[in-house]
Formats: C-alpha cells, sequence, structure tokens
C-alpha cells in the first residue's frame, strides 16, 4: 500500500468528482467508469450519507457496507444484498421528475467545445461508419432532463476533445451561447465539467465553450493546448486541481478501491 | 374444443425455435452479460433463419452480435450492443454495420422503451424529448420531430416497436406460463407487453403451487411458452442461479474480432461449427461446454 501523500491521477481525479457531489443528491455508479464510481462511493462515505445511490439495478445506501467491492459487469447480481430497492430498467423514462437534483456521467468517443457528444461512431457515411461505436445507451435522454451531468474522458487527445463532432448523440450546449439550452425547452441542466486525465473544464458563461478550469498537478498549459483538438477559453490565472486529503485516500485504500484499480499505471 | 383441464404451455426448445421464421421481429431479452435465452438463439442459427429484424435490450449483449454475426439480421433496434470489459462494442455488430450489411435503427434507451410502449398501448407513436438538438432524428427514420400541440415545444416521436415474438430467461416459470424472474428482470416486462407471444426459457420449472405460495414474485403473467433449459442463458449469467462463463465469453469475442481486424472468417465459422451446428441441442451443448466449466460458473 503506497504512503497517504503518494497518490495516482485517478485518485486525484476521483477526489473531484467526489467534491462535486451533495449529501442528497440521486446518483448513478455504473460499471465501466471505475474513476466515477470510486469518487460516488467516496462523497457517500465521507460528506454525502444521504446519497441515492444507484447501482447494478439497485437503489440503496452504502454507507455502513465496510468494504464495496468493484464488479466487473454492471449486470451483477451480487449488488442485490445491499439493495433497498431493486428496479426494473424499463421504468427510466418515468424517474426524470424525481431525477431533477440527479447527477450522471457521460462519456464519448468525441466530444466538442460545447460539451455535445458521440458514441455513434466516426465516419461521416452512417451507413459505413470507418468505426461503429456502441451506440448512445441513455445519454441522448439523460443528457436532456437529468440536473447536471459530467462528461468524462481517459483519454484527453486531438481525436477524442475534438471542435466538430462526427456525429452528435448527446446535446451539450449545441453550438453555444447562454440559451442553447433554455431555446430548445430541455428541462436539465446540461454539463457542468468535463474531467480528463490533464485538466478539469468548464463552459464559460456566455458561449458555453469549455474553458479551462484546472490544470492536474505537474501539467502544463501547453500540454493541454497541445493534446486538445479545440481551442478551449483560457483565464489568466489556472489553478492546480486539488489532490485528494489522507482521509480520503485512506478510504479509497482501504474500503472502495480495496483492488487498487486505479493504482494500475 | 376443450376437455376441461387448464392447458399448460411447456414446450420443447426445437418446437420454440419453430415458431420463428425469416423476416419476423423478435426481441431478445437479458442485459449485456446477463440472462439471454440461448437455446433457442443457437436454434435459430441452426436452423438458418434469415432477414430478421432484433429488438436487443436497452443493453443489449453478445447474443445479438452472435445473431448477428450468424447471418440471421437484416435490422437491429438496440441502444447499445456491447459485452462491458470483454468487448467494449460488438465486434460482429462493427463487421456488419461498417459494411452496411445490417441496418442500424439508432436510438437511446428511453427513445427505445416509448416506442416498446407505444407497441404495448397500440400506439402508432409516442412523444418523447430526449434527443432534440441531436442527430438521432436525421439517422432514424422512425424518429420525427414535431411541435406538441399543447405547448408548442419541440419533441421527437417515437415510433411503435411492435415484435412479434419475445424471447426471454428467466429464474423460473410454473407450467401455466407465470415467470419469477429472480432479480429485476431488466426490461423482460417492456418486451412481453410489446409483442403478439412471448416464449421463456427458464433454468426450472417450478410447481403451480410455488407460485401461489408467493404470487408478489411473479414477474410476468401468461407466456406463450414456456422451454425448461438448465444453464439456459450460458454463457452469460443469470440472477441468483450462475455467474457469466467470461472465459467463454472471450473465446467468442476472439473469434468474432478475427473477422473484424483480418476479414478472416474461419476462427467464427469455428465457433459456430464446435458450438451451434454440431451439438444439436441444449443438453447437446452443455456436453460440448463440460460439466467442469459449468459448475464453476458458482465461485461467488
Amino acid at each position: 500500500m503506497p504512503p497517504d501523500n503518494d497518490y495516482t491521477n485517478k485518485e486525484l481525479m476521483a477526489a473531484f468528482v467526489a467534491s462535486e457531489i451533495a449529501d442528497g443528491e440521486a446518483v448513478s455508479v455504473g460499471a465501466s467508469l471505475p474513476v466515477c464510481r470510486a469518487g460516488i462511493l467516496l462523497a457517500h462515505l465521507t460528506h454525502a450519507p444521504n446519497l441515492k445511490v444507484q447501482i447494478s439495478f439497485t437503489i440503496t445506501n452504502l454507507r455502513n457496507v465496510e468494504v464495496l467491492p468493484a464488479f466487473e459487469f454492471i449486470t451483477d447480481w451480487r449488488a442485490g444484498r445491499w439493495a433497498e430497492f431493486l428496479y426494473n430498467h424499463d421504468i427510466g423514462p418515468d424517474l426524470y421528475k424525481r431525477r431533477r437534483q440527479a447527477i450522471f456521467f457521460i462519456g464519448g468517443l468525441q466530444i466538442d467545445a460545447y460539451g455535445n457528444s458521440n458514441l455513434i461512431g466516426i465516419g461521416s457515411d452512417f451507413h459505413h461508419l470507418k468505426m461503429r461505436g456502441p451506440g448512445g445507451v441513455g445519454t441522448a435522454s439523460m443528457g436532456t432532463n437529468i440536473g447536471r451531468y459530467y462528461l468524462y474522458t481517459n483519454a484527453h487527445n486531438k481525436q477524442t476533445l475534438t471542435e466538430r463532432l462526427d456525429w452528435r448523440s448527446c446535446f451539450g450546449f449545441g453550438d453555444g451561447g447562454a440559451d442553447a439550452r433554455t431555446r430548445l425547452h430541455l428541462p436539465g441542466g446540461g454539463p457542468r465539467y468535463c474531467i480528463t486525465p490533464l485538466c478539469i473544464f468548464d463552459f464559460e458563461e456566455t458561449s458555453k465553450r469549455m474553458r479551462l478550469k484546472s490544470l492536474h498537478p505537474g501539467v502544463t498549459l501547453e500540454q493541454v493546448l497541445d493534446h486538445t483538438g479545440f481551442k478551449p477559453v483560457v483565464p489568466d490565472h489556472v489553478p492546480t486541481t486539488p489532490g485528494p486529503t489522507p482521509e480520503q485516500l485512506r478510504l479509497l485504500h482501504e474500503r472502495i478501491d480495496t483492488d487498487g484499480v486505479l493504482r494500475r499505471p | 374444443m376443450t376437455d376441461g383441464k387448464r392447458k399448460d404451455v411447456i414446450i420443447g426448445e426445437d418446437e420454440a425455435a419453430g415458431w420463428i421464421r425469416d423476416g419476423m421481429v423478435i426481441s431478445i431479452g437479458g442485459f449485456l452479460n446477463s440472462s439471454h435465452p440461448m437455446p433457442i438463439i443457437r436454434a435459430i442459427i441452426r436452423n438458418g433463419i434469415k432477414n430478421l429484424t432484433i429488438v436487443g435490450a436497452a443493453s443489449a449483449g453478445l447474443e445479438t452480435d452472435l445473431l448477428i454475426g450468424a447471418g440471421c439480421a437484416k435490422t437491429v433496434i438496440a441502444p447499445m450492443i456491447s459485452g462491458e470489459s470483454l468487448a467494449p462494442i460488438g465486434p460482429s455488430f462493427r463487421y456488419f454495420a461498417q459494411r452496411g450489411a445490417i441496418e442500424v435503427v439508432e436510438l437511446d434507451e428511453h427513445m427505445y422503451y416509448q416506442g416498446l410502449r407505444a407497441a404495448a398501448e397500440l400506439m402508432p407513436s409516442l412523444p418523447w424529448r430526449g434527443g432534440i438538438g441531436t442527430d438521432y432524428a436525421k439517422i432514424n427514420p422512425r424518429l420525427k420531430e414535431f411541435d406538441d400541440p399543447v405547448t408548442g415545444e419541440r419533441l421527437l416521436a417515437v415510433a411503435a416497436i411492435n415484435i412479434d415474438i419475445a424471447l426471454i430467461h428467466a429464474a423460473a416459470a410454473d407450467p401455466f406460463g407465470n415467470v419469477q424472474h429472480i432479480g429485476t428482470g431488466f426490461g423482460d416486462r417492456a418486451h412481453h407487453r410489446a409483442a403478439d407471444r412471448t416464449i421463456v426459457t427458464v433454468d426450472k420449472v417450478i410447481a403451480n403451487e410455488e407460485v401461489r405460495a408467493n404470487p408478489y414474485r411473479t414477474s410476468i403473467a401468461g407466456v406463450d411458452a414456456v422451454v425448461r433449459a438448465p444453464y439456459g442463458s450460458h454463457p452469460f449469467a443469470s440472477p441468483g442461479e450462475y455467474l457469466e462463463d467470461a472465459a467463454h465469453i472471450r473465446e467468442y469475442v476472439a473469434a468474432a474480432s478475427a473477422r473484424l481486424k483480418s476479414g478472416d472468417n474461419g476462427p467464427f465459422d469455428e465457433y459456430l461449427q464446435k458450438y451451434i451446428v454440431e451439438p444439436k441441442n441444449h443438453a447437446a451443448y452443455l456436453t460440448r461446454i463440460g460439466f467442469e466449466r459449468i459448475l464453476s460458473l458458482y465461485e461467488l
């Protein structure tokens, strides 16, 4: 086990996710984004004891679970051991009124400067895509309706963070502008931040274009600009993303990420 | 004509598979690496059924990918096709879609459930807002944007997804088609409600008395056919019964990925031959998989 002042980039990103979650909110824990999973559970075990955790088709409270083993598959029915409620997946469309305070994480094959994202595929001919993506899953509807969401990517490069999407499967702020979402009567608040292995972006208030919010420790502005396919708004002063506290690291190591997924290179 | 007795709906896997004909719309229940009616899937492939429209689960797994890879599908309706960490994007889905060899009906999961709900309600379509401002309506002719007649807000009309036969796997059913899932049953109920007929494979058939002892647990009442199929979701999990066989799923992924990467049909054809063509029924398939492997899927 590493010393408490020694943390990985993924542990830092998980701590950032935790800092974004308020007590009493509802949040979905997926299987395929281990950083987001860890961040959500970290918030739950610290400042958010009343978090409504949606995990593997259950909704429950995990505050008193000693160790939270990670599941490789979202369908893992052993999550049922913690369940207070099991839900049928087809009730999803009926949950949005109660998801006005909920948060969600959305990834993408491509993410553009206005926070729109693409899971459909790469290539201009829909019937002959160069790379067929997995499909949009629930992102179009979640992105439209849910209180707020976070864009997340493990691949900070020009192919992923691109000025133009090949296909828009989830609406962030469209072509930009403060009224980009209200003009279309979209109930949800849209993306709040975009979290990458190099930095955090937020969205500039009037243009809704991505703006550098903080750089992770050791990352330079040039590095971010060199690896980003669009020109983000860069403020005069860009702070450093804060790292996890020793107590957060202890919880990650002993209760949330006991397999060390976030510590793998 | 009736003899006055209640009729059971248990049928054999071959008879069940015989319901499925070229060009039908079928749905496959479950979710990702869990709960797919695999004896029927394999029989569809053995029977050489073509031109199916396949309604996969909201997150379809590699059972849908297998049907595509075996050439059974003309059209696929699913918001995602994936084996999660074992294959983030179904390799046969990728191979056929990228060549334009299947029609992909692109929609997100709540558009998908609105389409199923429209079918269940005998409606031509239902409105939905998710996806306004995206490209979905440009690439999916079953989605049409319109202005809500009450408020004028821009919405999507989602065309009904009508299913000829829904195929579901569950833990148990009684002989009269009362199904009891363990776990949530994912979106299986929505498939059943949107379908003309439903076939359910079950890990065990239970007595009607057992259903009556706990009717709260009945998830779907009165399906049209029950097929007794212990380990019937293999290589995928069946909640409360067994875990997914990740090693076998990797074997499939390797075979399907070989074709995607190099156009080599050999490994995929070998997989079909070994696990679907030669074993003529579910029992022969399980024999080929081997008792040792099957029993290892209980390691909790």
